[in-house]
């Protein structure tokens, strides 16, 4: 029973835990280029699940689809960011004013988002939530199988363009000394403009398959993105390996926090973890030299 | 000499000791005539919400501007000091003062661990590390329900007692009036003593570590302990405030102190100018009054709130003391011309 009890816990985290790790990419993945925090990418996932919802109901072309329009959607909300607020503020050289404007587009977004759709939860349920495999006295939903294939298919892809192609080594370059790269023939401001887009499709996606796990109002958004800031700091800023572990340790803690402790425990425990983190390994997980000058 | 240095002397000759004495004189006049100016209890409670938020400002700024420690988790320290003083109240009958210098004391002292343990971290690291703590203080506090009673609240919280001198009542708190001339008063008594220190060998030594820590470590400058120092006295400010709001609003809930509430505090430092004390105080005068002009706007008073951050940092990243020195400079040349 117990056993029954853990490995079905196991699942729950790993599909929690595998959200997580898209929408913290995302985050990771802008750090590490830009040394900057985007607070709105929390607002990308919960349009992403605003955009899917209404896709699936309006259009009626199943989840899906759904998906891809949150992808699509949240790709360009990174465009625009990138452009209206990263790319001007750039010059100055500050590392606090994105950060600052960026809350100002957050409290932007999730207002225009409430007077939109009103503060009232939307039931998000799709035609693959009531269809159960039981194996084992285990209990899976094909919703959960379509989190764990997606999730698993866009980070091994992720991981693939980021080590093998030329732009993935590109950014890499740019992420580890943008003067330099440029020198070398790489344009920072196109590949900047990139891990936007591509960090915000993640989190619209995210958001897309998060919505039906979360309280889908206008400030969804705002708890996953706590957990996510916890989790790129737990897995070292900037570090990708070291996020998709995290992630998934995240995702475990608050499935077992949740069956054997209180729901009501779980941020706790995840913060928790984070200041032990930051006082006995504060460069993450896996930690990464980075040399700083003086 | 150039006429923008010429200009920049200027106003630094304005804030010369004796400008600042007549610029205290003209703070305590405002402060005095606001709640007779503004007559109904709509205004003077805004005005006690205002007093409020230039505390937590003001604290912030400290940190922040004269510190370097970015700080995401102001809000923590306002509510421990709300709850601690609140629950010493009502839980062991505490006489109010005593509740209030515990409440000051446990924020600043939480302030202080909190640095204790980040000083090591810089940037981005301790931003996360503040927020964290924020997160866990505002869990704590809906989750710890035989304590606080959770998002249920503690509700009927009195305002202080009266103060009364040979029998006669001199200030009565449950007087809107009275109350803001407290909390004001409380303010600017703070305003002035982070004045005096910004100003004092204290106040070039934080800014020595802002510009170039490694610098200052190298001329014999404790970066560590001042850095602490600096977030203790931020955080026993904050612990002030949330006394303040908690004996002003009679009611307290967790979600007072969510981390949108250390979003707002940064706002107010930020859109007000940080690193200079008086913008900030501006800087939460505004945006506490913006939102409530806005009312009229309904739901779409908090867009026209981000959206009005989002350009002041686009467009003024000084905030209001850089566009008060442009104004300033500006006259100056008309005036030269």
């Amino acid at each position: 029973m117990t056993t029954t009890i853990v490995l079905q816990q196991a699942i729950n985290g790993i599909v929690l835990g595998s959200l997580y790790v898209l929408v913290a990419l995302g985050l990771t993945l802008i750090y590490g280029v830009l040394v900057q925090i985007n607070f709105a990418h929390a607002d990308f996932v919960t349009l992403g699940a605003f955009a899917a919802y209404f896709f699936m109901h309006l259009v009626g072309l199943g989840y899906i689809p759904s998906i891809a329009v949150a992808l699509i959607v949240g790709a360009a909300m990174g465009w625009l960011i990138n452009a209206s607020i990263f790319t001007p503020l750039r010059r100055k050289n500050n590392e606090l004013l994105p950060l600052i404007a960026t809350i100002g587009v957050s409290v932007m977004m999730q207002n225009l988002m409430l007077a939109w759709f009103g503060p009232i939860p939307y039931a998000f349920e799709t035609e693959f939530s009531r269809h159960v495999i039981r194996f084992a006295g285990i209990f899976v939903s094909w919703q959960n199988v379509i989190i764990i294939v997606v999730s698993a298919l866009t980070i091994a892809l992720l991981y693939v363009f980021m080590k093998f192609t030329f732009l993935g080594k590109a950014l890499r370059a740019v992420s580890q000394d943008r003067e330099t790269a440029g020198l070398m023939g790489i344009n920072p401001n196109f590949l900047i403009m990139l891990t936007f887009v591509i960090a915000s499709a993640l989190a619209g996606m995210g958001g897309a398959m998060l919505a039906p796990v979360l309280v889908l109002t206008p400030f969804a958004g705002t708890s996953v993105i706590v957990k996510a800031f916890a989790i790129v700091i737990i897995g070292g800023f900037g570090n990708v390996e070291g996020t998709i572990l995290a992630g998934l340790i995240v995702g475990l803690i608050e499935s077992y926090t949740t069956q054997f402790l209180n729901p009501g425990l779980i941020d706790i425990v995840v913060f928790a973890l984070l200041l032990l983190m930051l006082a006995i390994r504060p460069t993450g997980l896996i930690s990464e030299r980075r040399e700083e000058n003086v | 000499m150039s006429e923008t240095v010429f200009a920049q002397q200027w106003l630094g000759k304005a804030t010369s000791s004796r400008a600042r004495f007549l610029g205290y004189l003209t703070a305590v006049a405002v402060i005095v005539t606001l709640p007779l100016v503004f007559n109904d209890t709509y205004w003077r409670t805004n005005l006690t919400v205002c007093a409020i938020n230039v505390l937590l400002a003001i604290g912030l700024d400290f940190i922040l501007g004269y510190a370097g420690q970015l700080n995401l988790g102001h809000s923590a320290f306002y509510g421990l000091g709300a709850y601690v003083s609140t629950l010493l109240i009502v839980k062991l009958a505490v006489p109010f003062w005593l509740a209030f210098v515990a409440g000051v004391a446990f924020a600043g002292l939480a302030g202080t661990f909190l640095s204790l343990f980040a000083v090591r971290l810089r940037g981005h690291y301790l931003a996360i590390a503040s927020l964290g703590f924020a997160v866990i203080v505002h869990q704590i506090l809906l989750n710890w329900i035989s304590l606080t009673q959770g998002p249920l609240g503690i509700y009927g919280i009195a305002p202080p007692p009266a103060l009364v001198v040979d029998g006669t009542v001199i200030a009565d708190f449950r007087n809107l009036t009275a109350f803001f001339y407290l909390v004001a008063g409380f303010a600017l008594l703070s305003f002035l003593l982070l004045s005096q220190l910004v100003r004092s060998p204290v106040g070039e030594t934080l800014t020595a570590i802002r510009e170039d820590e490694v610098s200052a470590a190298s001329l014999g400058i404790n970066a560590a302990a001042w850095k602490v120092f600096a977030f203790g006295v931020g955080s026993a400010i904050a612990g002030a405030a949330g006394c303040f709001y908690a004996s002003f609003v009679g009611t307290l809930v967790p979600d007072a102190f969510f981390i949108t509430e250390a979003f707002n505090i940064l706002a107010m430092v930020i859109v007000g100018g940080m690193g200079t004390l008086i913008g900030p105080v501006f800087g939460a005068v505004l945006l506490t009054i913006l939102p409530e002009v806005l009312r009229g706007l309904g739901d779409l008073r908090l867009v026209v709130y981000g959206a009005a951050l989002t350009f002041v940092v686009l467009f003024i990243p000084g905030g209001m003391a850089q566009a008060a020195n442009a104004v300033g400079e500006r006259l100056w040349r008309r005036r030269s011309a």
